[in-house]
């Protein structure tokens, strides 16, 4: 079954991986740190997430959970570097077949978890099958479709996917459903997750803190830091407090980006705006009324400046999206130039379609900054065209009870936050009632069977324009992560395609590792 | 045990059992369910009805309350849908901030209110108890969180004396813990002691207009004195009535106090629960708090006889 093309997404890339890490490892078995020893200090990070509701990334789908848990307490078989690469961790090679659909992949060996417990290919396999087992609760619709998973070899693990996919590594790396656990630690994953990662969890105090301490068992690169403790704050000014007054030493994802001044301008901090996937959109709802009928969704699209919106709610970071991609995917277009802002076009269109007068529609927001920031401007614009926009905002369990489960909505602006998650248009009954799901599905599935990656990638662009065409939501802009850190925090990852915050290389002073800066690390 | 004593006990209990009630029923009512709250938008519809099995919230509502009250009587709090960890040491946790913060905010409001509401009695027509009274007129009209900003920004950004937010758990240290608790205890307490101020003075004047005042002032007794014998006992009664409501103020007062000081309380536990939909655990809290104002009401029922054994109340 398996053919003879190892590495077969991206042979260069991988195989550079490979090396990469191998001089991490080789570099590390001194502990990597360089001159006469001096204590390790503890970096706090000011959050801005919400305290993490259990630190089990397995049966929780808050992203605070992966921010601090996700590659750097629990590792996968392979990650997604910061520079967006697939790159080989507690597997230490893998092969994939022909068609697909059976990967083989060699455990790296002298691995332990952070109590003391060797790492076997059982373990992998226990892992993995936990996820797609009948009583699976794990919070991601991802690395599911899988038909076995067994060891083959001392060293070996194989799996078999269902059907052929071009996404499966992706979504195994980037996504915390592929977190290897240890079999015998399970029963406290939602206050000690044990892993093979860097960090292990030290402590936590509800609605606070969490602390983790680097795990001196680890088999690769030590970070330089004695430990990591995430605060959390739920106001933006306290935390841009707690920086000022050194409390914390940086801050991941700043939410409000107007503050952004406080920052900028002074030399002791670096603002960092990572690429994220995060696709914030005005979601319409294709089976309301009016937004049945494409060309008033195309409407909508001319009528909206992403250039402004992108200034007033992401303080003029963030790019242009223009459908469900980001540069990162492999198949991305850029199809932001689509629908430029013409207001005149835009009225045309609404008299083409017989709302020459326009209609009124209900904006339902949940109650983050962006969706705020960005609302006042939506309804001026899509007023100026006739529709006449009220807006409501509603808690987050809330909008995912009505809106995102009931459906019972006209207009929403959320960001989609998974990468690669353009499948989400082709699943039936998907909050937003696309017309062409089933087609967009038999395409997917289609491009997944092709032989090469361009067919995939041909495939996959096919059903971008598709939906772009049919304007089924208007994608705004692709999110920053905005991340504010002292001068002397290194090693931070310039992105966030995934929602760990990847602490692998951290270190207060000094410098990283030349292969970690070439997999995206700040230096 | 004096038939007045069971009778406001069983009062109390109907009271607890008819608020049980209330906050199930409204919480249940709440739109959002924790399974899909705790999968997010990207679990599969398989995952979802998988763990609203596990969580037992396809039972019947009733036999949701029964299992919860159950537990409740039996000292179970239960398990919490989010974490899946014991609710009891969570909450704990939570109340060794919050208690102590109540209870140093209780401190600091007698601690004002007591001197300020006799001295601004006392000199009701001289300039300087009129002053005294402006002045607690301005601490009722401000908010708490209002003051504990402005505390922040003066004795904490400027002055540096006392840290700005945060907690420093108990076991790490005392001092610290008091530390991370005087300015949050000092602006829940300025606000409710000028309120209580305001009760205390208008008790004081009413005793110091009272007969038996005059009559023991005409035996020879001085003012203070006569203030001290006869009249505290008597000025006590709306105080301790008022106290009782007060406390009340504080434990509610202390859910927004702990925002403004990012403490790991009672308040944030509850918020952030709402928030997470992990209803079994604010059922609890909400249950937590009304126990404490039922039963706080009792001991003042309680405390009233003891100060004043007129009272004779249902016998």
């Amino acid at each position: 079954m398996i053919g003879g093309r190892p590495w077969k997404r991206s042979p260069v890339r991988g195989v550079t991986a490979v090396a990469a890490v191998g001089l991490l490892l080789a570099a590390c078995s001194s502990g990597g740190s360089p001159g006469k020893a001096q204590p390790l200090k503890t970096l706090t990070i000011g959050s801005s997430n919400v305290f993490p509701p259990t630190l089990d990334p397995t049966a929780n789908a808050s992203q605070a959970i992966d921010e601090v848990i996700d590659y750097n307490v629990l590792q996968h078989l392979v990650q997604l570097a910061p520079n967006g690469t697939i790159v080989p961790i507690l597997a230490s090679s893998w092969k994939v077949s022909s068609n697909n659909q059976v990967f083989t992949f060699t455990i790296r060996k002298r691995v332990r978890f952070s109590n003391g417990d060797i790492l076997t290919p059982a373990d992998v396999v226990f892992s993995l099958r936990r996820v797609f087992a009948p009583s699976s609760t794990y919070p991601y619709a991802k690395v599911f479709d899988v038909a076995s998973v067994a060891t083959v070899a001392t060293d070996q693990v194989q799996v078999t996917l269902a059907s052929p996919s071009w996404e499966w590594l992706y979504d195994l790396a980037a996504y915390s459903n592929g977190v290897i656990l240890d079999p015998r630690t399970i029963s406290s994953m939602a206050t000690d997750p044990v892993g093979t990662g860097p960090f292990k969890v030290a402590g936590e105090v509800t609605n606070y803190s969490v602390s983790l301490t680097r795990n001196g068992r680890y088999w690769g690169y030590l970070p330089q830091v004695a430990g990591v403790t995430f605060r959390y704050f739920t106001n933006p000014n306290d935390l841009n407090a707690a920086l000022q007054s050194g409390q914390v030493q940086m801050i991941d994802n700043l939410s409000t980006p107007q503050d952004l001044g406080l920052f900028k301008s002074n030399s002791a901090y670096r603002v960092t705006a990572g690429l994220t996937n995060g696709k914030v959109q005005l979601t319409l709802n294709n089976a309301y009324g009016p937004l049945q009928n494409k060309v008033v969704r195309q409407a909508i699209a001319y009528a909206t400046d992403k250039a402004a919106i992108i200034k007033a709610a992401s303080g003029g970071y963030g790019i242009p999206a223009g459908s469900d991609t980001v540069p990162a995917d492999p198949y991305y277009l850029n199809l932001s130039g689509t629908y430029p802002y013409d207001v005149a076009k835009a009225k045309a269109l609404m008299r083409q379609a017989g709302y020459g007068s326009g209609f009124p529609l209900a904006l339902t927001l949940p109650p983050y900054f962006y969706a705020q920031l960005a609302a006042p401007l939506i309804v001026s614009e899509l007023g100026a065209i006739g529709i006449r926009v009220t807006v409501s905002t509603i808690d987050f369990p809330l909008w995912i009870s009505q809106v995102f489960e009931g459906g019972a909505f006209q207009a929403t602006i959320i960001d989609h936050a998974e990468g690669r998650d353009i499948g989400n248009y082709g699943t039936p009954g998907y909050y937003w009632h696309y017309a062409q799901t089933a087609q967009v599905a038999a395409e997917l599935r289609a491009a997944n069977a092709a032989p090469t990656e361009a067919g995939w990638i041909a495939g996959y662009r096919q059903v971008l324009r598709q939906i772009t065409a049919d304007a089924v939501n208007d994608w705004l802009y692709i999110i920053p992560n905005l991340t504010v850190a002292r001068k002397d925090v290194v090693g931070l990852p310039s992105t966030a395609y995934t929602e760990s915050l990847d602490l692998a290389y951290v270190g207060l002073g000094g410098s990283i590792p030349a292969a970690a800066r070439s997999l995206g690390f700040s230096s | 045990m004096p038939r007045f004593l069971w009778r406001r006990l069983l009062t109390t209990i109907l009271t607890l059992l008819a608020a049980s009630l209330l906050v199930f029923v409204v919480l249940n009512f709440l739109p959002g369910s924790p399974a899909q709250v705790i999968l997010g938008t990207q679990a599969t519809r398989a995952a979802v009805r998988e763990l609203t099995v596990k969580l037992g919230l396809n039972q019947p509502l009733w036999m949701q309350y029964l299992h919860w009250i159950g537990g409740l009587l039996t000292l179970h709090l239960g398990r919490s849908y989010i974490s899946g960890q014991p609710i009891a040491p969570e909450i704990g946790s939570a109340l060794s901030v919050t208690a102590p913060l109540v209870l140093l905010g209780l401190l600091v409001g007698v601690a004002v209110a007591m001197p300020t509401g006799v001295v601004s009695a006392l000199r009701h027509r001289r300039a300087s108890g009129t002053i005294l009274a402006a002045a607690t007129q301005l601490g009722i009209a401000i908010p708490n969180f209002v003051l504990g900003i402005l505390l922040i920004i003066v004795a904490a950004v400027y002055l540096r004396l006392l840290p700005a937010s945060g907690f420093t758990p108990w076991t790490t240290s005392v001092v610290g813990a008091l530390q991370s608790l005087a300015l949050p205890a000092i602006s829940l307490g300025l606000v409710e002691g000028a309120i209580l101020s305001r009760y205390v003075r208008t008790a004081v004047l009413g005793v110091l207009s009272a007969d038996y005042l005059r009559t023991a002032r005409a035996e020879g007794m001085r003012r203070h004195q006569a203030l001290l014998r006869h009249g505290m006992r008597n000025a006590a009664l709306p105080v301790i009535t008022v106290l009782g409501l007060e406390l009340s103020g504080l434990v509610i007062g202390a859910v927004v106090i702990e925002a403004v000081f990012t403490l790991p309380g009672a308040g944030s536990l509850l918020l952030s629960s709402v928030a997470n939909r992990d209803l079994i655990v604010v059922q609890d809290l909400v249950m937590l708090v009304a126990a404490v104002v039922i039963v706080t009401n009792l001991l003042v029922d309680i405390m009233y006889r003891v100060v004043d054994p007129r009272i004779g109340l249902g016998s």
